[in-house]
């Protein structure tokens, strides 16, 4: 591997990214590891675990990451803020990469068909089959939720196709 | 008959984890003449000491051996407990069971036993043995010598001459002020280093206390804590300094350039000068290694008068002088003047020298480029070569991308093992004070780790974080350079795992502190010992850090390990404090335990007189006109060279006595 010139790379312009979609702490990150030291997805063996995502970042590697996976794998757990010792807030720059990514369409393959649930009914994941066991313990068939509202169904449509998931046009 | 009282220490674990104490104690018991044997967890604790004292005072015990650690730091304390309870202090013994006997066999326990018992039967044998002797006491003489006016030394100087002593204040450059002087600001307040330093420098320059002897070092240093005489050589300065008034209008017509040690080699600097701006004295020399005696005039011949116009040629320097303060028809004298002074106490304050670039030649040192971090000083200095201007020298142009490279020389096996401890923050100081005013600049900084153990420190580092500094971990193996002046990087970052590369403007290196190259001679003159690292060593790296092997002598500052200012001043303020306590009690003790010749046993064969370390030793003609040794009792350290020497055994070294040293090892024997 060709060893990387850090004078050619746009760092500052990643850098900016990066706090412009919430990870405004990515310039406060010290690789100490201990936010890779909880994580559920460096222990999972994903590659692109927290401390190593922040430091790709920082020194202006995008193009060579935006297409990994590892940061689906987040699971919002926030361990990783809450053991941060510079509150450089790990998780929000998880998620300001997984924007970054989502702008690019670098959103995995198994992502479409929640989206599209969730575009389509308000929940992510939503199975029919729960119907007949709702209606075995007495409930009503549809959760009083937005699965039977329609009108709840298009304020959440009129929310997602006017807001930077809609310019994605996969709805 | 002797009643011996032994006691035996656990020492915690140091001991007690290796060594059967209780073994140890029951064996001393069926020693002849010992008359109690008992243990404590800690003998020099108050309950341990009290041990000893009752049974002192009970009338039990009147020779002490106590079996614990080295006599270096604990002696002291167990004599005392004699000398409370009327006991003559030097009827005291310390059997060493821990440096040599548990803290190296503690893999073998049962052998560490035996090798107790044997250390204890061999202070048992010597104890017996030994005999009172009485302290002697010599008169101080008030006044203190500080060598070295960088700020260490400016400041135990001052805080000595604030106590009412007198000091002379010694340091070989024209000026005080040393590398504080040189440097721009200070971490982690950036408060301007002129603006802190130059007023204390004016305090010792007119402190009415303090002589101050610029442009001279020391040439001998003889005698002993209280007494020391001291030859210090003033340079000649070629310049009448009653007269001088430091305007500065010889350097300006002195047609010479050679470099300037002030601004770390960057610019040059007349043969007539004055050290920097702000000196204290302020005052000129004409550097003779440098002067090319122009106009004619030679240095020492006498002035021709011009036929011409009937007045004397004169030489620019002389020509310029307001004053009428350089004469040149002086007679030459390289050795300088010598003064001779009687101090009681001396600090030395030597401070440290900054590797140079050229030491390293995998980092293009051949480039005006690649600078080290006090050349950066002076070039972002207000008093530096540019006038404080960020312009890098090749060509005088701003750069645009910095590289700073750490560990340059220290924790590196071939050059220095250990942390120069100030660079990481000087470092991010000068990164700092760059980004600060240059807010475009790429500033890149590859540091193995980042080391901020200070008050308000790793804040500091982590401000640099927010500006936009990057830090990389990673030390830099090489540099190119690259066409244009500039220079390609080639580092690693640990964290990415990858190779980096960096085409940098300018870049700064960490050189390693270490002490200047001549000071093996110096350290010889004062009989200062240096530690592995080459600096100088302290008593005890924890509880003497001031003192020295010498009593009398003392450290302060970077001569006995790098430091930053804070620290620096700190120590300086307790060598001054510890260098006071001799001058304050205004006598200081002589140990007894020193060699004595029997003048009648004495042949006169002068043998001992060569051989004494110290120049304690002089041959005295008697009263029927015959040649015997004489031993001056405040030189005499008590090593013992005269006394194994003597043909006639008519040396006796008091507390290590022939007939003692044979008991011990009779009991050793058998």
């Amino acid at each position: 591997m060709a060893a990387l010139n850090l004078t050619n790379m746009t760092q500052e312009e990643v850098i900016q990214a990066v706090v412009d979609n919430g990870g405004a702490g990515i310039t406060k990150c010290i690789q100490c590891n201990a936010c890779a030291s909880v994580c559920p997805v460096a222990k999972a063996g994903f590659p692109l675990f927290g401390r190593l995502l922040f430091r790709k970042l920082q020194t202006g590697h995008y193009e060579e990451i935006i297409e990994d996976a590892s940061s689906w794998a987040c699971q919002a757990c926030n361990r990783c803020t809450e053991i941060c010792p510079r509150d450089a807030k790990p998780f929000e720059i998880v998620f300001a990469f997984r924007r970054m990514q989502a702008a690019e369409l670098a959103i995995s393959t198994s992502a479409f068909t929640p989206l599209m649930n969730l575009h389509a009914t308000g929940h992510a994941v939503y199975s029919e089959a729960s119907r007949e066991l709702r209606e075995k313990v007495g409930l009503p068939p549809a959760p009083v939720t937005s699965i039977g509202d329609e009108k709840a169904q298009k304020e959440i449509q009129t929310l997602l196709d006017n807001g930077p998931m809609g310019e994605l046009g996969i709805f | 008959m002797a009643k011996v009282g032994v006691y035996v220490c656990h020492c915690g674990s140091n001991i007690g984890g290796v060594v059967d104490v209780e073994d140890v104690r029951k064996h001393a018991e069926t020693l002849a003449d010992v008359t109690v044997s008992r243990e404590n967890l800690f003998m020099c604790s108050d309950p341990g000491q009290e041990i000893i004292r009752q049974d002192i005072k009970n009338g039990l015990v009147d020779k002490v051996v106590v079996a614990a650690c080295t006599p270096r730091t604990h002696e002291p304390i167990f004599r005392k407990v004699l000398e409370g309870e009327g006991l003559n202090k030097y009827l005291f013994e310390m059997a060493n069971i821990r440096d040599q006997d548990s803290w190296v066999h503690a893999h073998d326990k049962d052998g560490a036993t035996t090798k107790a018992k044997k250390i204890v039967d061999s202070a048992v044998a010597k104890a017996k043995n030994l005999m009172p002797l009485e302290d002697k006491y010599v008169d101080v003489t008030q006044a203190a010598l500080v060598i070295g006016g960088g700020v260490a030394g400016i400041f135990s100087a001052l805080e000595l001459a604030n106590m009412g002593n007198k000091v002379y204040l010694v340091e070989k450059e024209p000026s005080i002020g040393g590398v504080m002087a040189q440097l721009d600001k200070t971490f982690p307040t950036n408060d301007c280093s002129a603006c802190i330093l130059t007023p204390v420098m004016v305090d010792a320059g007119t402190h009415p206390n303090i002589e101050l002897l610029t442009y001279s070092e020391i040439d001998s240093v003889e005698g002993y804590i209280g007494n020391f005489d001291v030859k210090i050589r003033k340079k000649q300065a070629y310049v009448d300094w009653k007269k001088c008034t430091g305007c500065g209008d010889c350097a300006e017509a002195c047609p010479v350039r050679t470099p300037n040690d002030y601004n770390a080699g960057l610019d040059n600097r007349s043969a007539a000068y004055i050290h920097f701006p702000q000196a204290v004295p302020k005052k000129a020399v004409v550097d003779m290694g440098a002067c090319i005696n122009c106009g004619g005039r030679k240095i020492g011949s006498e002035t021709r008068i011009s036929k011409k116009t009937g007045k004397p040629i004169l030489a620019p320097c002389e020509r310029a002088c307001p004053a009428g303060a350089i004469d040149r028809s002086k007679a030459v004298d390289p050795d300088g003047e010598i003064l001779d002074i009687k101090v009681g106490t001396i600090v030395v304050a030597t401070g440290l020298k900054v590797m140079e670039k050229e030491n390293f030649k995998n980092l293009a040192p051949d480039s005006p480029n690649v600078l080290t971090a006090l050349q950066l000083e002076r070039l972002i200095s207000a008093t530096g070569p540019t006038g404080g201007k960020f312009l890098r020298p090749s060509d005088n142009e701003k750069p645009k991308t910095i590289s700073f490279l750490s560990c340059i020389g220290s924790r590196d096996e071939k050059h220095h093992t250990y942390c120069s401890r100030v660079c990481c923050m000087y470092m991010i100081k000068q990164a700092k004070l760059l980004k600060e005013k240059y807010p475009e600049l790429n500033i890149y900084m590859h540091f193995m780790d980042v080391r901020t153990p200070g008050k308000d420190f790793d804040e500091y580092y982590t401000g640099a974080l927010d500006m936009g500094i990057k830090i990389i971990r990673g030390r830099v193996g090489g540099i190119d350079m690259l066409p244009g002046d500039r220079l390609k990087v080639m580092g690693y970052d640990a964290d990415l795992a990858q190779n980096i590369e960096v085409d940098a403007d300018l870049v700064v290196m960490a050189t390693a502190i270490e002490l200047q190259d001549d000071i093996k001679p110096f350290a010889q003159k004062l009989s200062l010992t240096l530690d592995g690292s080459g600096f100088f060593k302290e008593l005890h790296p924890k509880l003497k850090p001031v003192e020295t092997a010498v009593e009398g002598i003392f450290l302060a500052g970077c001569c006995q390990g790098p430091k930053d200012i804070p620290d620096t001043v700190a120590q300086a303020k307790g060598a001054a404090a510890a260098a006071a306590v001799p001058l304050a009690q205004g006598r200081v003790k002589i140990d007894p335990t020193i060699s004595e010749i029997d003048r009648e046993k004495c042949s006169g064969c002068g043998i001992c007189e060569p051989l004494c370390p110290y120049s304690a030793i002089t041959m005295v003609i008697n009263n029927e006109g015959q040649p015997r040794a004489l031993i001056e009792m405040t030189q005499c350290k008590g090593c013992g060279v005269c006394t194994t020497a003597c043909p006639s055994a008519a040396i006796e070294l008091h507390g290590y006595s022939e007939y003692q040293i044979l008991a011990q090892i009779e009991a050793l024997t058998f």
